[in-house]
């Protein structure tokens, strides 16, 4: 087991992206007009994707 | 017309065409500041015209503008650094008047709207608009020159 695999790392990554998607998924509901299922299920889906960019992003411009 | 489109048509007229002047005349770094500050000056126009007529998808407009107007100043900022180099194109008092009168506009339509997510919508541009605007004019006034990569 490396570094990058210990539990305290992958708990770590885990609530990044949870924190991520849950701003973003907060965001979207923020930002539409009227709120139903499907813009629920859209919203959601497009937040992972954001979450999974923003991370990278993060990560890109650390300097660690 | 209402209050609403008044205080939109005064502030498009007003600065608007200060913005458009200062875009077509003058040095380089005068017109890059003056660039920056166009979004500052039509973002809350859009603003007062969708309270004033009633439109709310006129709200997108400017979270769009608010959004993009700064990442277009940094855009330029970078391009024109060779042009710049030495110089630290900024005007401080016209940039904090901008942003306090986007404050204003902001607050204003959000008291007219009243509590909501409508309203969380208005203060997060808000938030983009007076932040994003502010962060532009310090990257062009050259205070993340040393930045890695910058």
């Amino acid at each position: 087991m490396d570094r990058r695999t210990t539990p305290r790392t992958v708990l770590l990554v885990v609530g990044e992206l949870l924190a991520w998607w849950a701003a973003l998924t907060l965001l979207w509901l923020v930002l539409i007009s009227s709120v139903y299922p499907l813009e629920w299920i859209v919203g959601a889906s497009v937040a992972a994707a954001g979450a999974l960019l923003a991370r990278a992003g993060r990560r890109a411009v650390s300097w660690r | 017309m209402n209050g609403w489109v008044l205080a939109a048509t005064v502030e498009l007229a007003g600065g608007g065409a200060a913005a458009l002047w200062g875009v077509t005349t003058g040095p380089t770094a005068r017109r890059v500041v003056a660039q920056n500050l166009t979004t500052a000056a039509l973002c809350p126009a859009l603003l007062l015209l969708a309270q004033g007529y009633g439109r709310p998808s006129y709200v997108d407009l400017a979270l769009l503008l608010a959004l993009l107007g700064p990442v277009g100043t940094l855009v330029f900022a970078r391009l024109l650094h060779e042009d710049l180099e030495g110089q630290r194109p900024s005007a401080w008092g016209l940039t904090y008047a901008v942003a306090a009168m986007g404050a204003v506009v902001v607050a204003a339509v959000c008291a007219a709207t009243g509590p909501g997510r409508a309203m969380v919508k208005l203060l997060v541009i808000g938030a983009l608009l007076v932040g994003g605007n502010l962060i532009a004019s310090r990257a062009l006034s050259g205070a993340f020159r040393g930045v890695r990569g910058g």
